[in-house]
């Protein structure tokens, strides 16, 4: 008798589903078994994938098949690689810090790197093109693209503002922010709360979906046997 | 060995920051990007292995609720071998996905919306200032306006006027504020590391 697969991984899907949504009656075994055998499964599942396709094809296969220029190339992240395995134990985890201290200072300089040009000169600009008025077609859109630009211009001074924690002592001792700085940021607080109302609505709908796809997929499980 | 991490982490990111700006240093920068990729696969392996290692240390000393840890250690097992064997793509992996990891991540996204709600609600009872109620406010009129009341659908000057001037002009200006100001904050601790003035892989 052939094994139905879909059948196997509804039954599954119905079962992690039920013992997740436990979770509404608050923390409870069945929530705990869950969310164990998630984590477990999740971490066997991105350890098998770490091996198939970063540690095998770009470490072991140029090691083994590769040629000459290959295998040099792919001894310096195997040292490395070495050196990270000594962070395992206490005793010999010191070794392992030029290893860690590699992936640090190139995450640092593509964080760096990715901060510039990935948001700080494209958000700079966007802003700036809010107030390119030759796609205009009348006045009425000259006025409302520069209203609009005016407000998100005020919205993104007055948010970095808010972000600024320079200030300098009082007679009475206490720091004070500079008080334009501190209106500006009383303003920004403003632009922030829409923002991240607006972000919380998004995430609830999001959710929202979720629930009700879960739900749905529930009743159909349940369904497909009568 | 201090001074052999901070010269690996100054050398080498240094480098790879150059390679942004001087092209020909650009096939270098991919070479270290991409060794950096394998020691993070290597990393994430070790973090595996140090999962094992806590619960294992709990299944062992026979602490409460150790119970969680071997259905975790089993599940862990099973799923890295059958992996290793099988790889992720085959079919018996996909239904693993599809049967555990999925529904898992979908049903916590699901019960997220309750959480939400509930915050929300004790938000209000808890701490009513300007920021709180502008806060309310604004995800309660992005919700309102993304109704679609049957038979008529999206009223017109809710869907197509109100909620994109709220969501694309008066929250843009603050999502762009934050996002510039946490590039700001990413941009000064990634210079820290690379002038040796914050040392996070171990060397004081």
């Amino acid at each position: 008798m052939p094994i139905n697969l879909d059948l196997i991984t509804g039954a599954f899907a119905f079962l992690f589903t039920v013992l997740i949504f436990s979770y509404l009656l608050g923390d409870n075994p069945l929530f705990r078994i869950g969310s164990y055998l998630f984590v477990g499964v999740t971490a066997g599942y991105v350890a098998a994938v770490a091996m198939w396709q970063v540690v095998y094809p770009r470490l072991i296969y140029p090691l083994v098949y590769g040629t000459q220029s290959d295998r040099l190339l792919a001894f310096f992240p195997l040292l490395l690689a070495l050196f990270l395995f000594l962070k395992i134990s206490p005793r010999t985890s010191h070794l392992g810090s030029p290893a860690m201290a590699y992936m640090v200072g190139v995450s640092a300089a593509v964080t760096v790197g990715g901060a510039v040009i990935g948001t700080i000169l494209p958000q700079t600009w966007a802003t700036i093109n809010l107030f390119d008025m030759q796609t205009s077609q009348s006045w009425l859109d000259v006025i409302e693209s520069a209203g609009n630009g005016i407000i998100v211009l005020i919205a993104l001074v007055a948010t970095l503002s808010y972000f600024h924690f320079g200030a300098r002592p009082t007679a009475d001792g206490a720091p004070r922010r500079f008080a334009p700085v501190e209106w500006l940021a009383w303003v920004g607080r403003i632009f922030i709360a829409v923002t991240l109302g607006t972000l919380f609505a998004g995430v609830l709908l999001a959710s929202l979906t979720a629930l009700i796809e879960r739900v749905s997929s529930l009743y159909l499980f349940i369904s497909s046997f009568f | 060995m201090k001074y052999v991490s901070a010269f690996f982490a100054i050398a080498f990111g240094l480098l790879v920051l150059a390679g942004y700006f001087v092209p020909v240093l650009e096939p270098l920068q991919a070479l270290l990007i991409s060794w950096a990729g394998i020691l993070l696969a290597v990393a994430s392996l070790i973090g595996v292995f140090n999962l094992i290692t806590v619960h294992g240390e709990k299944i062992r000393s026979r602490e409460k609720n150790s119970g969680y840890s071997s259905l975790l250690l089993v599940s862990l097992v099973l799923t890295f071998l059958l992996g290793l064997a099988l790889g992720p793509s085959h079919p018996v992996m996909q239904g693993v996905v599809e049967s555990i990891i999925l529904p898992v991540e979908a049903s916590l996204m699901a019960i997220l919306s309750v959480t939400l709600l509930y915050a929300a609600i004790r938000l209000l009872r808890r701490r009513v200032d300007v920021m709180s109620v502008v806060f309310l406010l604004t995800v309660l009129a992005v919700l309102a306006w993304s109704l679609a009341l049957p038979p008529y659908g999206e009223l017109a000057l809710f869907g197509n006027t109100l909620r994109p001037w709220l969501t694309q002009v008066l929250a843009l200006g603050g999502a762009r504020g934050i996002l510039i100001g946490v590039a700001l904050g990413a941009l000064t601790t990634g210079l820290r590391i690379l002038l040796a003035f914050d040392r996070p892989y171990g060397g004081k």
